[in-house]
């Protein structure tokens, strides 16, 4: 194969005019970056960047289809490989499965049995959007995914999102038709979650691998961590609701304990966005003075 | 001629082209071998090659807007990719008298090098944007992706290159 150059004068040695331009747009390019470090959630980019993700979205809702395609052929060969083992897997899945079923019938019974007697106001239930995986950042320090639901299917900021699993991250940035996805492995997420079993508190942050990390745990004397114990959210902020569930303690050390997460982010592709209005009718004192007086009002 | 003025420039933006489409190959859910292997940078070969070999085919402002449309695209911090690809680009333009008609083998080596460039500024501004040293495996992953596939990728950019844009 010929070389490209090969007849070094062509092109070499003339004089470069576009140094000054990449100069240029280089130090410019810095001071975004310099810019980003003290105002990464200004307004302008969130615009630009949400902007963006609706115009890309059609683009990537093109693009991911043939990819899909290919990834479920390679899963169909895999399929066609495993049959027997995989049906000897879901059949004792199966079982395990309906006595799970049985108990959970009856504990709902109870559940509402109790719920009458002690007269409790039910949590209000979250909604739900379903929701296709279009896009995937793939960036070494972005761990993200575009979904294909937006404001106009009433998806916002700080929704969680889950599948069939478990959860998976929550909505950073809607558009009008899309929405990014920070997963539970990216740096920059962070989710206040409990231990169950130990009732412990925590915030489940990412570190970029699959294994994200229990910090700021509320120590508590007794109490150990051990692997195998399950990671729900917690609910504290108000933002997602209790209970989502997340994975298990995988490994705990003197520096650092892991979660294992329950959704494979491999093979997720539909995803459900849930959408959480957490109980805002709590008012506080100087909010209530007012109200209290026209209710004494219109009473007496 | 006034054509044929529009035929170059048309044909200018193809390198240009290509680095939007590498951007977008970025956020695609392509799961390389059930996703061990990381989405290689496809916009960070097509700006070393052509700073090498066609610099008037991609000028800075055509990095920039790949830059840019990536950093949006990725949700990610402003200016991050735009400087990382412009620094690659800024290193490949200087050394451009050296690798110009080298083998290809040396080409690659210029790559790498050029690779381990950006990756060291990614992982600078990513670090002080996070305010922590962030990991350095992931980047190692994708960084090392990329250049394995260089020779690939520049034997299919030449032969666009010789092709489709300076049509010999």
């Amino acid at each position: 194969m010929d070389v490209l150059g090969q007849s070094r004068q062509e092109g070499v040695g003339r004089k470069e005019t576009r140094r000054t331009s990449l100069v240029f747009l280089m130090s410019f390019s810095f001071v975004m970056v310099i810019f980003s470090l003290y105002g990464a959630n200004a307004s302008v980019f969130d615009k630009a960047r949400s902007t963006l993700l609706d115009f890309a979205a059609p683009v990537l809702n093109v693009l991911s289809k043939p990819v899909k395609w290919v990834d479920g052929r390679i899963g169909d060969v895999q399929d066609y490989v495993n049959v027997m083992e995989q049906n000897k897997q879901l059949r004792e899945e199966n079982d395990e499965l309906r006595i799970w079923m049985n108990e959970a019938l009856s504990l709902r019974r109870q559940v509402s049995y109790y719920e009458r007697v002690y007269e409790m106001q039910p949590l209000p239930g979250a909604q739900f959007t379903d929701a296709r995986v279009i896009g995937e950042t793939n960036g070494p320090y972005t761990r993200a995914m575009i979904l294909n639901a937006g404001r106009a299917q009433g998806v916002k900021a700080g929704n969680a999102v889950v599948n069939a699993e478990g959860m998976l991250g929550h909505i950073i940035e809607a558009g009008q038709g899309a929405s990014r996805l920070l997963l539970l492995t990216d740096f920059n997420s962070s989710t206040p979650v409990v231990v169950e079993g130990a009732d412990v508190e925590a915030i489940l942050a990412g570190r970029f691998n699959n294994r994200p990390q229990l910090r700021f745990l509320e120590r508590r004397d007794g109490v150990v961590l051990q692997p195998g114990m399950r990671v729900v959210t917690s609910g504290a902020g108000g933002v997602l609701p209790r209970g989502l569930p997340i994975g298990e303690v995988s490994r705990v050390t003197e520096k650092m304990i892991t979660v294992d997460l329950y959704a494979n982010y491999q093979s997720t592709d539909l995803v459900r966005v849930v959408n959480f209005d957490f109980p805002k009718d709590v008012t506080s004192e100087e909010e209530q003075a007012p109200e209290a007086a026209e209710g004494g009002d219109t009473n007496g | 001629m006034a054509d044929s003025d529009l035929k170059t420039i048309l044909l200018s933006l193809t390198p240009l082209a290509l680095g939007l489409f590498g951007a977008i190959l970025l956020v695609t859910p392509l799961r390389l071998f059930q996703g061990i292997v990381p989405t290689p940078i496809f916009p960070l070969a097509v700006i070393f090659f052509w700073s090498i070999y066609g610099p008037k085919y991609l000028p800075a402002p055509a990095t920039f807007v790949i830059g840019v449309t990536q950093d949006l695209l990725m949700g990610g911090p402003f200016g991050v990719w735009a400087s990382v690809y412009l620094v690659a680009q800024f290193v490949a333009q200087t050394q451009r008298q050296y690798f110009y008609g080298r083998d290809q083998h040396v080409v690659w080596m210029g790559f790498c090098i050029a690779t381990v460039a950006a990756g060291l500024l990614l992982w600078i501004e990513m670090s002080l944007i996070s305010r922590a040293a962030l990991p350095v495996l992931p980047l190692f992953a994708q960084m090392g992706t990329t250049m394995l596939l260089y020779p690939m990728l520049s034997l299919a950019f030449s032969s666009v290159h010789k092709r489709v844009i300076v049509e010999r």
